[in-house]
């Protein structure tokens, strides 16, 4: 039994000594003390992210419209009739949830990029769900979100089964910290998420190659589906991505977060959403510790620069 | 930042022991003056003794005085009552009498007094006092000095001290010549008494006779039992006049001391007095106000929960629960780290599974998820907006609540029965999130949510549902502010969650 134990769990003074930061730490420790409450909104909805995005100059996946009422969801085809494929998704979700990709679609046939046939009414019903706050946190209404879809580049695509890899980096106080992609398997139903069987790969914070990769918590070194060395990825543009996280920081003054980033073929890295409270995955993926990175830049890193020059600083730091 | 932290925290730990300080001072307070306990089954024995005194009267006017019992620190009077009829009442504090009298009155008289005395819980028999005069050397015959002489001397190889030395020697089963010459083979009490007195006495030994009655179940028609009390090495002892045993006996209630009369009679004839004795048991709480008035508390106890009216009061003992149920919630997401559905959700099942009982509850519960799920998923092909829909969840709910309770009255399942104590929005909840995580993350994950929930919510039950805890939770409610405390010291926690020790093992296992 105790052999059980201490095969399966680690004594948390070994956790401290490499810097993993726990939930609880995480959310004492540094998301009440960095990320003030009334900044949330800039990041929960994303409408909002959006436009104060654009503003500072960030790109972001082109917006197509906003549908606010229940009487204006049966209209939702006047809204993508000069786009053939277009992404759903609720203003206020979180963790990729409500979002829906239609690929190709007719009158009343609609194609997700899994295959799946939908309906006209499929779609009615999705985006009623959003506007009553099924996505939401808390339950509140809420907006539905029409945007242009993502040509993601071909570099991912072998990488990945359906769905968008991104890139998630965190960001503490305007630094990129730790980052990693989220690949989609065929487990996960092509979603991004960790816990669903998406498989994340660690990235390292200069140069934007893979470190390791997990599945579940465990190594890995091939993609299940696709039979891609993992370990090989490098992210292009990695400058761009990093200076991605790096305004956004300026954009929102949330001292913790996390910018999700995808590339797009054509337009670069592009924002799709910041989380005022990213999760701790991030950390097994990277095999390392976030506690350690926060501790290091909170007393190394010098204040007052501009993401420019944090971006840099970050890039030649050793 | 460190040093705000460290503030917090000291902030609350001094809360927490200010709480704590209270509560221990408040619990003790609770169990010394109102005689409150940590045992839930912990009953009060409340004995009613009634005197019943009968005489002819003879026409002139009557005057009854009965002694009331002496107030000991072992037994409290809880109540009184005379039953007589046509009599005027006059309570003579100083003697510590009661005095009725009637005139004119014919045939039989028959006069109760009856007293509620309950368990004080200090068993003592011994009374301090400051030292009585030494008594006077009693009046005796030439011949009677002579043969008490003797027995005093024989008397002095008998163990034990003075009072019992005599108690036993005149005690013994084939007597000493000096004691048949002073009692008779069949003595009475009162005889007995007069010997052992006159012996004490003559050795300067101050005492005095107690009269008492020994409490025991449905005892009718008996008269109070003598002691003997003397004043030995600065001290009243109480000795029995039969075996010699020092101390006051289990349950013996001190009714009178020295050579006052139970019972005087004017104007009547042919007096009796009868005693009886009945227990009946109460609880702690019950008697708590007694205790409380006795002890001068009265003012606090009228403004504790114990004065509410019954209704309020099982409200009350319900509520005071919640804190406790809510504070391993909180361990059980902040410390162990299991994620459930919904953050209150499983204390508000525990709490149905309390009403229910475990086995019906869970049984129940099972019925309503699984065919809620079952419905759920029916109605997802209607397209329904969200408000509407949930509403239509709970409609389901409660309809078959309905069901479950009419089938099992019908069919005399008792585990049907309880399912209307599940509060029917966090049902209704419970299923729309099952449902949805069912569809986006898989039945896998939706099962273990629901399961997630359901083993909190067992072990909140196993805590809440225990006796002793109940019992204490709500007697000793000031716990609420301790709890309060250790909540909020909780929300201070920054360490690993038990959970985090599994999912962050990997990192560790590599870096080795």
């Amino acid at each position: 039994m105790w052999q059980a134990i201490k095969e399966f769990c680690s004594r948390p003074r070994r956790l401290k000594e490499s810097g993993i930061l726990g939930m609880n730490c995480r959310n004492y420790a540094v998301i009440s003390a960095c990320n003030k409450r009334s900044l949330y909104p800039l990041v929960d909805d994303k409408v909002q992210t959006k436009l104060l995005a654009n503003k500072i100059g960030i790109t972001t996946p082109g917006l197509i419209g906003v549908i606010e009422h229940q009487y204006d969801v049966k209209n939702f085809l006047e809204y993508v009739k000069n786009y053939s494929e277009f992404v759903i998704k609720p203003a206020h979700g979180s963790g990729g949830k409500g979002v829906m990709i239609i690929k190709s679609y007719t009158q009343d046939a609609f194609t997700t990029p899994s295959g799946k046939q939908l309906t006209f009414n499929d779609i009615y019903q999705h985006i009623s769900n959003i506007l009553s706050g099924l996505y939401s946190l808390g339950g509140k209404y809420d907006v539905a979100v029409i945007e242009e879809l993502v040509h993601f580049s071909n570099i991912f695509e072998k990488y990945s089964y359906q769905g968008i890899p991104d890139v998630r980096v965190i960001v503490y106080k305007g630094y990129p910290a730790m980052a990693m992609t989220r690949l989609s398997t065929a487990e996960s139903g092509g979603r991004a998420n960790l816990h669903q069987g998406a498989i994340g790969v660690g990235l390292d914070i200069q140069t934007g190659n893979s470190l390791r990769a997990v599945q579940h918590n465990v190594p890995v070194s091939i993609h299940p589906d696709t039979k891609e060395d993992l370990l090989s990825i490098k992210v292009p543009l990695w400058r761009e991505h990093l200076e991605i996280a790096s305004k956004a920081y300026e954009m929102t003054d949330l001292g913790y977060l996390g910018a999700d980033i995808v590339l797009d073929r054509d337009k670069g890295p592009m924002m799709l959403e910041l989380n005022a409270r990213p999760g701790l995955a991030i950390q097994i993926a990277n095999g390392r510790g976030l506690a350690g990175v926060i501790e290091k830049i909170e007393k190394t890193y010098p204040k007052n620069l501009s993401w420019k020059e944090r971006v840099d600083f970050v890039l030649n730091a050793h | 930042m460190l040093k705000k932290f460290l503030t917090v925290r000291a902030i609350l730990t001094f809360g927490l022991i200010c709480s704590l300080i209270f509560a221990i001072y408040s619990m003790y307070y609770k169990v010394a003056l109102w005689g409150l306990s940590f045992n839930p089954s912990q009953k009060a024995n409340v004995w009613t003794i009634e005197a019943h005194i009968s005489f002819q009267p003879t026409g002139e006017p009557i005057k009854v005085s009965i002694a009331k019992p002496t107030i000991s620190d072992d037994f409290k009077i809880l109540d009184e009552n005379i039953v007589a009829k046509k009599y005027s009442t006059i309570k003579d504090g100083k003697n510590n009498r009661i005095i009725l009298s009637a005139k004119n009155m014919s045939g039989e008289q028959n006069l109760y007094y009856q007293l509620l005395l309950f368990d004080n819980e200090q068993n003592s028999g011994k009374t301090a006092a400051s030292a009585p005069a030494k008594p006077k050397k009693p009046i005796l015959d030439e011949q009677t000095e002579l043969n008490m002489q003797q027995l005093i001397s024989l008397a002095q190889e008998m163990a034990g001290d003075a009072p019992q030395k005599i108690i036993r020697f005149v005690n013994q089963d084939t007597p000493d010549a000096s004691v048949v010459a002073l009692l008779p083979m069949k003595k009475s009490p009162q005889e007995l008494l007069d010997t052992i007195q006159n012996a004490l006495s003559i050795q300067g030994i101050p005492n005095r006779r107690a009269r008492g009655i020994k409490l025991e179940e449905s005892k009718k028609s008996f008269t109070p039992d003598y002691m003997l009390e003397a004043y030995v090495d600065g001290q009243w002892k109480l000795y029995d006049i039969n075996t010699g045993k020092k101390g006051k006996p289990e349950n013996f209630v001190l009714y009178q001391r020295g050579g006052i009369s139970l019972i005087d009679v004017e104007g009547g004839e042919n007096s009796s007095i009868q005693f009886s004795v009945m227990k009946s048991i109460t609880s702690t709480t019950k008697l708590a106000s007694k205790r409380a008035a006795l002890n001068n508390q009265e003012n606090s106890f009228n403004n504790s929960i114990f004065n509410l009216p019954i209704l309020e009061q099982n409200t009350i003992k319900w509520l005071t629960i919640f804190p406790l149920a809510i504070l391993v919630i909180v361990l059980m997401r902040n410390v162990v780290g299991i994620q459930t559905m919904g953050t209150f959700t499983p204390m508000l099942l525990s709490m149905a599974l309390v009403k229910t009982g475990f086995w019906p509850g869970l049984i129940c519960f099972t019925i309503i998820v699984t065919l809620g799920l079952l419905i759920r998923a029916l109605m997802s092909k209607f397209n329904l907006l969200l408000v509407p829909r949930i509403s239509a969840v709970v409609i389901f709910v409660i309809l078959m609540m309905q069901a479950l309770t009419l089938l099992g009255f019908r069919f005399s399942l008792d585990i049907a029965l309880s399912a209307v104590f599940f509060p029917i929005i966090i049902m209704a909840w419970i299923i729309e999130r099952a449902s949805i995580t069912w569809e986006e993350d898989g039945a896998k994950n939706a099962c273990r949510e629901v399961i997630n929930s359901l083993i909190v919510a067992i072990i909140t039950y196993f805590i809440v549902s225990n006796d002793y805890i109940r019992h204490i939770m709500y007697v000793f409610n000031e716990l609420n502010i301790v709890i309060l405390f250790i909540v909020m010291l909780l929300g201070t926690y920054t360490g690993y969650r038990l959970t985090e020790l599994r999912r962050f093992a990997p990192i560790i296992k590599e870096n080795k």
